[in-house]
């Protein structure tokens, strides 16, 4: 480790001490950082757990009641039939992505493009219009009449309101979503793992479904996760393209903290906050320093 | 006199290769039509919009005659040139402050003991991967908490302040990576030279680790300008950014016209931006390569 001078010689341009064991003590300038978090990121979470034990009027403290009547929520038909639609919808769409999302990444990946980032930058250029424009487009479009109908002369889909256009919304929403995490995760593959693959004389699928998929797992995780958690608790998609027929857990929780009813609103969002804990400690045991996250 | 061929070459097909050639041609096929389906997917709705914006009629059911029209009248309604301003006011503010905060804080976990630095990462992650609704529910509820002393909160200053919350863990995910490719002898020797250590940060890291800030700058500045459900929950007094004026403008069911022309143009222009810029580059290298 040390060579004749006492000096710690370094192995590859690593260097052996580790970064956190420095004299200049630059790691003081996270610590308010991890004090923000803890107020704007665990506090509310806190707060909201207290919420639902009590009946309030929307955020003021005065005459609470410590009550469990707030959780009479959770058996409402309705609620149930939102989380039922929630979890259906969010996993139908996330399969569906992780699909067309590994096929995009891994045609870009194979691809002789020279500059990839560029073809990156144009895969999530959609959205730079606005979120809401683009579901409204979408819910135009799902009609029966529309202005492609309008220019093609043919019979329009007329799905507004059905299952499959609020799929298909968050499918044509949250697919740029999947495709970088993978994408990501592909690049890091070394690419001699490859020719060995070949060497060793396995099939082009054999290679893909040996080698490839199981190092690209933590990216589809990745990409899976951001999916599925906008879809889970969404509002816009549903009330735009399911025209109020159809609700999610979002529009609930939405409905509930216009309504100034926060306990109940509270209720249903720690339920969900429970799903999204779970997931963000899932990626962070497959991916500690968030890799594939970006 | 020997014989010539003592033994038969063993044919490919004898080692249990099989030539599949039609399955791997149905193959190429299905994936060419897959693929151009994806793509067809990710660019439908902005093509919709870009159809729209050269209807002359407002509505969405029918294609009446082709103008520029809504170009030209793009700026003439009021409330959505207030809209437009405000995103931009609040998505440029937050993403400046945010990168400024963020590359010093990536820098600072980078140093961090491996145990703090692994709390930090994964709080890091919930801003960044929790539910929009519940992040912005949880900062309406944190900031409700500041009513009592000052009744206006809720406008400017709460999207702001939730924007700079929600897009710092971009980059400080974007600038972290960086920072394990620098050479660490970099700062040491900065500082061995006498250099304060937050100058040798301002005049040696970040000089090294400026391609990571700027990407993270362009994804958190896209990130805070899509937003809708956060700014939705901590908007108040009347202040509205391009998504909520969007959604009650569906709510309503009466859209201007001229949104769709602005998004088009937009698009376009990043478009422009991207392919310039990306030539630009080019270029460059190019220029490199020939000295």
């Amino acid at each position: 480790m040390f060579d004749e001078g006492g000096w710690l010689m370094q192995k590859n341009g690593t260097n052996l001490i580790p970064p956190s064991h420095s004299s200049h003590r630059l790691d003081k300038m996270a610590k308010p950082y991890l004090y923000w978090l803890y107020i704007f990121a665990c506090l509310p979470m806190l707060i909201m757990f207290c919420l639902m034990f009590v009946d309030t009027e929307g955020i003021r403290f005065e005459g609470l009641e410590f009550t469990f009547s707030n959780f009479s929520i959770l058996i409402q038909r309705s609620t149930l039939i939102a989380f039922f639609n929630s979890v259906k919808y969010s996993v139908l769409t996330t399969l569906i992505c992780i699909f067309f999302g590994y096929l995009i990444a891994y045609s870009l990946y194979q691809s002789k493009f020279k500059n990839k980032y560029l073809i990156l930058l144009l895969l999530i250029l959609p959205m730079w219009t606005n979120v809401l424009l683009r579901i409204n487009a979408l819910a135009s479009v799902f009609k029966e009449n529309n202005i492609l109908s309008d220019i093609f002369h043919i019979r329009g889909l007329n799905i507004i309101g059905t299952d499959l256009a609020i799929i298909l919304g968050m499918v044509f929403t949250y697919l740029p979503f999947i495709v970088l995490p993978i994408y990501t995760s592909l690049e890091k593959i070394d690419p001699s793992l490859h020719e060995a693959a070949l060497d060793l004389g396995v099939t082009e699928f054999t290679k893909f479904w040996k080698v490839i998929v199981p190092l690209s797992l933590r990216g589809v995780l990745s990409g899976s996760i951001m999916v599925l958690l906008p879809c889970l608790s969404g509002f816009a998609i549903p009330k735009v393209l399911g025209e109020g027929n159809i609700l999610l857990i979002g529009n609930i929780i939405e409905q509930s903290f216009i309504d100034m009813s926060y306990n109940l609103g509270s209720v249903l969002a720690v339920v969900l906050l429970i799903v999204i804990l779970g997931s963000i400690l899932l990626v962070n045991k497959f991916d500690k320093e968030g890799e594939t996250l970006l | 006199m020997m014989e010539n061929s003592v033994y038969e070459y063993a044919t490919l097909e004898e080692y249990g290769y099989k030539e599949r050639k039609y399955l791997k041609l149905i193959w190429k096929i299905v994936k060419i039509v897959l693929l151009v389906f994806s793509i067809f997917m990710l660019y439908f709705s902005i093509i919709i919009i870009a159809i729209q914006s050269f209807n002359s009629s407002a509505s969405t059911t029918e294609f009446a005659s082709f103008t520029f029209k809504n170009y030209l009248q793009m700026f003439s309604k009021r409330s959505l040139n207030d809209a437009i301003l405000n995103t931009f006011k609040t998505s440029i503010l937050a993403t400046l402050i945010a990168t400024v905060l963020g590359t010093f804080i990536a820098v600072g976990i980078y140093y961090l003991p491996p145990k703090v630095k692994s709390r930090i990462m994964l709080l890091n992650n919930i801003p960044l991967l929790n539910a929009d609704i519940v992040t912005g529910v949880s900062l309406m509820l944190i900031f409700s908490l500041f009513l009592p002393i000052y009744k206006h909160l809720f406008g400017f200053w709460t999207i702001l302040f939730a924007h700079i919350y929600f897009i710092l863990p971009y980059i400080v995910l974007s600038v972290l990576p960086k920072m394990k490719e620098i050479d660490p002898n970099l700062l040491d020797a900065s500082l061995d030279l006498g250099v304060k250590p937050v100058r040798s940060v301002t005049r040696v890291i970040i000089p090294a680790i400026k391609g990571g800030i700027f990407s993270g700058m362009v994804l958190a500045f896209t990130i805070s300008f899509e937003d809708f459900v956060v700014g939705y929950f901590t908007t108040g007094n009347g202040y509205n950014t391009l998504s909520i004026w969007i959604y009650s403008s569906i709510g309503r069911k009466s859209l201007f016209p001229g949104v769709y022309a602005f998004s088009t143009a937009l698009t376009i222009l990043m478009i422009l931006i991207i392919v310039v810029y990306n030539l630009i580059k080019g270029r460059k290298k190019h220029e490199k390569k020939i000295r």
